[in-house]
């Protein structure tokens, strides 16, 4: 798990081990030196804000998925399941802010997004385990049916009237950090304790490692798997709700393609897709990664469509380096 | 032995001093025999006997380390299952390799279909291919639709069908391994019948097995391998099953029990198992299990034993019954909950089953105790810890780095870590699913000595391995399955091997 790093280099021993176990951090690193002297702007205090503030909505979905893709499974349907969870909270600020004053709406608002993120979640665990539909296909069909309701809930038209004070935790600062970093790194710290420092994830390794055996020994594996999908669920809308606020309304259409960012950091971080392996630091490196080539790419004035052709590239690159440094090891 | 080829040596298949050794260990050695042409050729041999060597090399998929082979008189190498096809000997293989979802005309012709060109494009020549198929099947003396779908077919067919796809590619020796283990008896029949049209076709087939009975339905000789020697070869026409028991096992070694105490079966069980059944798999299964007491379950592969340890330890469904355990009783065991009251598990395919294969030997250890190490569902390395030591030290496990991958350990080792595992639970009872397949005789050993072990602390066992003198050797007691039932419970100082063999295998008729 998070010590397997060290035994490797405690195999070896000299730099190549360092090198390899680090790998995708000092790819991180050169990618920021270089950034820094090609780029303009990109080392100011301010750009640095902006891309936390742009990996931190990411990042929090994006250790939920971690441990979903550990477990063995995966989750297409969390660019929708942020949007509709920024609609319900937008349609409860606006539809009873003035019954039961705005911060209170907004509130039981956020409390019915993470309601329905956890059961969202722990259903496509449970059609798994009754009906054998693979994940993959619940949330694929959660990817179109999430958006339609969150359509469905503001009419097609961004649900905007909003008290003020709500954008605060999407664009706000606190203590000169942005108001989302503060729950990235919380999140970070509380999935990395989850994963590392828990009964319950260490079972997520171990069903993720081989579900039969995790089974003969006695651990619920259906559980586990709904529980980390449900979990994602949870840590999905929350970001909604930061979206949410930081573009100050509801609406549909916000977080298309979502998903597929969050899979990638998560896979940039050396999770396999197969289960059983990876870490959440990994992604953290991971999300801190794709928001530095895009913000870099911005900056340096790279064409739309050029920085889609080289995100895919990376994606690629990660997952092949990945494959090498397993053979390797 | 190796007299001049002759064109009458289609179909013969000699071996001269074929070896094959796994860094020091022997698999095979030094086997040389004759199996002439145009007969049914049993090969018999216990687990472990050499018998799969014999079989991976004639099917190419491993090579002799030494000594040459002769196929239909001519000195053979065979590098690859390719060139074992194109010097005729196909093998059809215990798990079946038909696709389901396919005719059986595709699966004959899979990888070779017929083609033909339309338009000036190459396409699959679908009649003819049905054509072809369905005339190997009439020569074989089948009646089946070309067109069917494999998926609808019964086991035994699908066997044939496998053995109609060997066929066409015209060999002159035929392996069959085990090619009746997962058939019905009217099924056997279908499969005999052919075997003995494919024969009299002039076919060699070599045939394995591990049923007595069928010897003598089948076939002509019988060769029996021991340990990777040649223990003898004998026509079956004066054979008979006491003389093949012997040439198996050899003078049959006295079991090398620890002297055991005396069970105490007068207070009230550890495990009462009563009327468990699962339809189609096994029926009314009753036993107990005291404390200090080894019980040891004997059969044949597929009698049931390892369904009905599964089932009582909660990992399969049953229809009916009841286990108790200590005292507790529960209707449909189902894991957790038996876990909790005290039962462990160490399954049969080890690999696949027992441990998590990426995760170091700590976490593995681990596995089964997360509830108990943990407080508030907090664990550290450092809680954890003691549990590791204490099983790596009691067990002997020998291990350079417990935060290895768990992958990286000997098979013996491997298996202690799953024991282990399961001691960090404080079990009451114990099903050992055979504990020592894979390891070596060492490993084996030490394995035992954990189970007479823990035993003789108060531990409750279930002992299961396919090898019956194992049985003897670690059991107290030993029930017979055979058929998804218990037939028999005997006295392992009271028995002697071969009857608890002829006891495992008596006709099922």
């Amino acid at each position: 798990m998070s010590d397997a790093p060290t035994t490797a280099q405690r195999a070896n021993g000299g730099l190549m081990p360092f090198v390899r176990t680090y790998t995708m951090e000092l790819i991180l690193l050169a990618l920021v030196v270089f950034l820094i002297f090609t780029a303009p702007g990109f080392a100011s205090l301010a750009n640095t804000l902006n891309v936390l503030r742009t990996v931190a909505m990411l990042g929090i979905i994006a250790f939920g998925m971690t441990a979903v893709i550990i477990a063995g499974e995966i989750d297409l349907s969390v660019g929708a399941g942020a949007a509709l969870a920024g609609c319900i909270v937008a349609w409860f600020g606006v539809t009873y802010a003035e019954a039961w004053g705005g911060t209170a709406a907004l509130g039981i608002g956020f409390l019915a997004a993470l309601i329905v993120g956890f059961f969202t979640g722990f259903m496509t665990g449970k059609f798994r385990q009754w009906f054998n539909v693979p994940s993959f296909i619940t949330t694929l069909a959660l990817f179109t049916a999430l958006r339609g309701a969150a359509n469905l809930i503001t009419g097609g038209f961004p649900l905007s009237n909003l008290p003020s004070s709500f954008g605060f935790f999407g664009g706000g600062y606190l203590f000169g950090i942005p108001f989302p970093v503060y729950l990235f790194a919380l999140t970070f710290v509380a999935m990395h304790f989850l994963m590392n420092h828990t009964s319950f994830g260490r079972s997520v390794y171990a069903v993720g490692g081989n579900m039969e055996a995790a089974r003969l020994s006695g651990i619920d594996v259906w559980k586990v798997k709904s529980l980390t999908l449900a979990l994602t669920g949870v840590l999905t809308a929350v970001s909604g709700t930061l979206i949410a606020s930081q573009i100050g309304s509801g609406t549909g259409t916000t977080a298309t393609g979502m998903e597929l960012d969050v899979i990638a950091a998560v896979i940039i971080g050396g999770t396999s897709l197969f289960g059983g392996k990876g870490r959440i630091w990994g992604t953290f490196v991971g999300v801190i990664f794709l928001g530095c080539i895009s913000n870099g790419m911005t900056l340096l004035n790279v064409s739309e469509y050029w920085q889609y052709v080289v995100r895919g590239a990376i994606i690629l690159g990660a997952v092949l380096l990945n494959q090498m440094l397993d053979r390797s090891r | 032995m190796l007299d001049a080829s002759l064109p009458t040596d289609r179909g013969r298949l000699e071996f001269n001093a074929v070896s094959k050794a796994y860094g020091p260990t022997l698999a095979l050695a030094r086997f040389s025999h004759d199996f002439t042409p145009g007969k049914v050729h049993a090969l018999m041999g216990k687990n472990g006997s050499g018998k799969s060597t014999l079989v991976k090399i004639l099917a190419g998929v491993i090579q002799p380390s030494e000594g040459t082979l002769r196929v239909n008189g001519t000195d053979t190498t065979f590098a690859s299952p390719h060139d074992a096809f194109g010097a005729g000997v196909v093998t059809v293989h215990q798990e079946l390799s038909l696709i389901p979802s396919l005719t059986i005309g595709e699966n004959i012709f899979l990888g070779r279909l017929p083609m033909t060109r339309r338009l000036g494009v190459r396409v699959i020549d679908w009649a003819r291919m049905h054509r072809e198929a369905a005339t190997l099947l009439a020569e074989m003396g089948l009646d089946l639709d070309t067109h069917a779908t494999v998926s609808t077919l019964s086991v035994g067919q699908q066997q044939v069908i496998e053995i109609a796809k060997a066929m066409s590619f015209r060999p002159s020796i035929l392996l069959l391994d085990e090619p009746t283990s997962a058939l019905a008896t009217r099924e056997v029949d279908l499969l005999f019948t052919l075997v003995r049209r494919l024969r009299d076709r002039g076919v060699t087939i070599l045939y394995i097995t591990h049923r007595m009975n069928e010897l003598f339905q089948i076939a002509d000789t019988c060769t029996v391998l021991r340990d990777g020697n040649f223990a003898g070869s004998i026509d079956m026409a004066g054979a008979t099953p006491d003389r093949i028991v012997e040439m198996m096992f050899g003078e049959t070694a006295k079991a090398k029990r620890p002297a055991r105490q005396v069970i105490d079966r007068s207070g009230s069980p550890l495990l009462d198992v009563k009327g468990l059944t699962r339809h189609g798999v096994f029926a009314d299964i009753s036993f107990q299990v005291h404390p200090g007491e080894i019980l040891g379950i004997a059969g044949l592969l597929g009698a049931g034993r390892t369904e009905v340890m599964r089932a009582v330890f909660g990992a399969d469904p049953v229809d009916a019954g009841s286990v108790t355990v200590a005292g507790r009783s529960f209707q449909r065991p189902d894991l957790q909950t038996m876990k909790n009251a005290g039962l462990g598990y160490t399954p049969e395919n080890r690999k696949e089953a027992g441990l998590v294969q990426i995760l170091s030997t700590h976490d593995n250890l681990c596995l089964a105790s997360l509830a108990r190490i943990s407080s508030a569902g907090i664990v550290s390395r450092a809680g954890e810890q003691g549990f590791v030591d204490r099983q790596i030290k009691d067990l002997a496990i020998k291990v350079p780095d417990p935060l290895l991958p768990v992958s990286s350990l000997s098979g013996g080792n491997q298996q202690k870590v799953v024991i282990g595992k399961w001691m960090n639970t404080a079990p009451k009872v114990m099903f050992f699913d055979e504990p020592s397949r894979g390891v070596d005789v060492q490993a084996k050993r030490q394995i035992f000595d954990i189970i007479w072990q823990k035993a003789s602390e108060g531990l409750g066992a279930v002992f299961v391995s396919t090898e019956l003198e194992e049985v003897l050797e670690v059991a107290d007691r030993i029930l017979v399955m055979r058929q998804g039932r218990i037939v028999a419970e005997v006295d392992p100082t009271e028995i002697t091997l071969n009857d608890l063999y002829a006891l495992c295998m008596k006709d099922q008729t």
